[in-house]
């Protein structure tokens, strides 16, 4: 990196003097105002909608009230009949998706999984960092809650919060029950590592591929399990019985291109983000299903989405090489001891502050002047990786993210030596559909879990609470749908043609939902053709 | 390097399924032929890395040599030819907790089909010492069989070259989880202490504003007074 020679030069002279330096914490007010200042959901580029439960009320980002405004993709002359009939419907197919459909193996309920990948392509599989669990000597439930509360500005739901914690160390079990192998010390206990915001160490992690290793575990264990799965098989609309309740999905089979119209007696939205949406042209960590394809499903039948202008973007997305813009490094490469650097030289923050105050320092870093200006036109700060080496001893980095030593290798990176540059990536969607301790939405016969729910975190995740949250929620959706199964009603577009001519008779948008794909990826989202 | 390649606009041509595609150089496979319109050609799953939905093979300019990779992990060079190269997922086989080399050959009876050739370990795109391991799992050695198969992506490219008959990340995944079954909790969890359970009732039941400024101070002190 010849080009960034003088700026390497500077952040390599002060760190002896930065290494053991100790971060003055912000004052609430200065919190606040960088937050104002430089946080992208705060840049007043966001829009409130006319139409649905949420009209007039909440400000969403533009690319995202254009889909809660989007026209349906069913033809116009569509009209769904009962082409597959199952007991419950999962749309989609990550971890939540999997964690329900494990929940309802043996319960006698016939399960259909549509996904709109391949089963496990998903946001899940490339989570990094790890999962939390209160399980560590000093920790409990509710010290869980406590930080995980103060994260999310306070705003999250404390009941939902508290089974989170609560069941914590229960999901766990059930992980390793199913042969999930996280990280262990030498006397055999898990590993626990501090997260960003967390008052004590709570992260268990499996190296830097954690959720790989649980995205693997399940779907292996769904394969096994009597749940049929259908793959390229995205949901276009939910159906309903016309006096409201849900009552199944038309679906696109892309295998054979044509519509499938399925009955069920209970469906469950397992959809996951909105990252590849990428708001403000940031880049994304997301998986290109992430395209918050839920959210207008959900919408369209009367949901409310909860904190929907709330979204995470991780203060550690790579900005350079331009192939691997957006992607993530993980936050425990900085929980243990990688520091966030400007191009001064200067550790401008703690670097395990809370993810958006963290990601404001960098934009504003940037905005000001101090950030690394980087030959494809991108820029941002250091993250002083080799100094994990210099603390731990050499190999520390591989030994314990392999994974980010393997993905840079190819550009001529060795992130052990050289720094990596980062810039914040849209990562989270911390609000979503508006659910209840059971997972049920305010719609009878739908439920939602994971990624595509709201509430839960407030308006900031903490690093590991979203793996717990679709363990948790996942199987608890999958509990409360069998002992709350409806009665199989009749599966119409009858919700979804109402909220067409509510939002016909306001404007009239020419974008088509759900977006199914991102934008970049050009691709043809019209079934049939 | 990589950073002068970016710069320079200039464009390169890489044949993808026979058909000529212009890409500028710094761009991942999986980006270029999105950006020419081209993304049904190969699947894509998470562009990143970790779900091996886009398998190509790859051969080189001037080079006879085939190569196996991900699409979006590697980088356009002016010459390669490239044809999507998926690999069909198979049946799970269900994990044992009483992992022994007799309850792998039952799950896998053709563990000692193994004749050494090397294919699987050639073309893994994470590296994976694939043959190895599968050395490993005949003569026992089942924790570090586990520990290889870490960053498995299961693409499935160790199985398909080797035509189904050993198949090593099924196998992989069959140890990983069958060890993982048999750990014991009590050893790996310790001894979680939970607060008494009163201070649910101080965490919850008062307004959004009291709630916030107790779980403060139960992040400093560990309880919260009143
Ligand atoms: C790079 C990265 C790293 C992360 N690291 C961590 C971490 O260390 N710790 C942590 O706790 N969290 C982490 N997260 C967040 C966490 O992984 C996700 O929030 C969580 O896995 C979401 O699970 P989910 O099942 O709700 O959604 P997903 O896993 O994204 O699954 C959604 C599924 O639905 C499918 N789908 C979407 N639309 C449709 C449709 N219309 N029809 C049918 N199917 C559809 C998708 O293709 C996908 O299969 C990370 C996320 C990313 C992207
Ligand atoms: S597992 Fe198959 S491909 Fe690998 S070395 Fe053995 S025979 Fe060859
Ligand atoms: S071990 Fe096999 S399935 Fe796993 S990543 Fe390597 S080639 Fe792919
Ligand atoms: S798209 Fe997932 S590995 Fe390339």
């Amino acid at each position: 990196m010849e080009w960034a020679r003088d700026s390497l030069k500077r952040l390599e002279d002060s760190r002896e003097a930065r290494r053991n330096a100790v971060h003055e914490e912000l004052s609430q007010e200065e919190v606040d105002r960088l937050l104002q200042e430089h946080h992208p959901d705060h840049s007043g580029k966001g829009r409130s909608i006319a139409v649905g439960a949420n009209a007039n009320a909440t400000a969403f980002p533009i690319e995202l009230a254009d889909l809660l405004e989007s026209k349906s993709r069913l033809p116009d002359d569509y009209v769904p009949a009962a082409d597959i009939e199952t007991d419950v419907l999962i749309i989609g197919g990550g971890g939540a998706a999997c964690s329900a459909a494990l929940a309802l193996n043996e319960s006698g309920l016939k399960t259909l999984l549509c996904a709109k990948l391949r089963l496990g392509d998903s946001n899940t599989v490339m989570a990094e960092g790890g999962i939390q669990a209160a399980l560590g000597p000093e920790d409990s439930a509710q010290r869980h809650f406590a930080d995980s509360l103060v994260g999310g500005h306070g705003k999250n739901d404390p009941q939902l919060l508290k089974r989170l914690c609560e069941q914590g160390p229960e999901g766990i079990r059930w992980l390793t029950e199913l042969g999930c192998l996280f990280d262990v010390t030498e006397e055999g206990m898990f590993r626990l590592r501090l997260g960003g915001g967390a008052s004590v160490p709570r992260v268990l992690a499996c190296r830097d591929y954690t959720g790989l290793e649980i995205m693997r575990t399940l779907k292996d264990a769904t394969r096994l399990t009597t749940t049929e799965i259908m793959e390229d098989c995205p949901a276009l609309e939910l159906l309903d019985d016309g006096a409201g309740q849900v009552s199944g999905a038309t679906i696109w089979n892309r295998q054979k291109n044509c519509l499938q119209s399925v009955s069920a007696r209970a469906v469950l939205l397992a959809t996951g983000g909105a990252g590849q949406l990428r708001f403000q042209q940031f880049g994304t960590s997301n998986h290109v299903g992430a395209t918050g394809d839920g959210l207008v499903l959900a919408y369209r039948q009367g949901c409310h989405l909860e904190h929907g202008g709330s979204f995470q973007y991780h203060p550690s997305g790579s900005c350079y090489p331009e192939a691997m813009s957006g992607r993530l490094v993980t936050e425990a490469i900085r929980s243990v001891g990688a520091q966030v650097v400007n191009n001064e030289g200067h550790c401008f923050i703690n670097e395990l502050t809370y993810r958006d105050v963290l990601a404001a320092a960098i934009i504003r870093e940037v905005r000001e002047g101090r950030g690394i200006q980087t030959p494809a036109g991108s820029c941002g700060v250091w993250l002083d990786t080799p100094l994990i080496d210099i603390k731990h001893g050499a190999g520390t980095l591989q030994k314990q993210f392999p994974g980010i030593v393997h993905r840079f290798a190819p550009f001529g990176i060795d992130p052990s030596q050289t720094p990596i540059l980062i810039y914040p990536t849209l990562h989270y969607q911390n609000g979503g559909v508006r659910v209840d301790e059971w997972c049920r939405t305010e719609i009878n016969g739908l439920w939602a879990a994971g990624e595509v729910t709201g509430g839960l975190h407030g308006t900031n995740r903490l690093m590991g609470n979203s793996l717990l949250d679709i363990i948790t929620f996942g199987r608890r959706a999958g509990e409360s749908i069998k002992a709350q199964l409806p009665e199989r009603k009749a599966a119409t577009r009858s919700a979804a043609d109402r909220f067409q001519r509510d939002l016909q008779k306001l404007s009239e948008s020419s974008v088509q939902g759900p977006q199914l794909f991102p934008v970049e990826m050009n691709m043809n989202a019209t079934p049939g053709q | 390097m990589a950073g002068i390649n970016v710069m320079s606009q200039e464009h390169i041509e890489v044949i993808v399924s026979g058909k000529a595609l212009k890409a500028r150089p710094g761009l991942t496979l999986t980006h270029a032929l999105w950006e020419a319109g081209r993304a049904g050609e190969v699947q894509t799953g998470c562009d990143g890395g970790v779900c091996g939905a886009c398998t190509v093979s790859i051969q080189l300019k001037g080079d006879s040599k085939t190569l196996i990779d991900l699409a979006c992990q590697r980088q356009v060079e002016d010459g390669m030819t490239v044809f999507p190269y998926p690999a069909p997922t198979i049946p799970a086989v269900a994990p044992n907790r009483e992992i022994s080399p007799e309850s792998i050959r039952a799950a896998f009876p053709t563990l000692d089909r193994c004749t050494k050739c090397g294919a699987c370990s050639m073309v893994c795109p994470m590296d994976i010492p694939v043959m190895d391991s599968v050395t490993r799992m005949r003569s026992g050695a089942f924790e570090e069989a586990a520990e290889d198969f870490t960053s498995c992506i299961h693409c499935g490219q160790c199985r398909v070259v080797c035509e189904d008959r050993v198949k090593p990340h099924n196998m992989g995944m069959w140890v990983r989880r069958s060890l993982g079954m048999a750990q014991n909790w009590e050893r790996l969890a310790g001894s979680a202490v939970n607060s008494p359970d009163e201070s649910w009732d101080l965490l919850l039941d008062c307004d959004e504003e009291t709630r916030l400024a107790r779980c403060r101070e139960f992040r400093k002190t560990g309880r919260v007074e009143s």
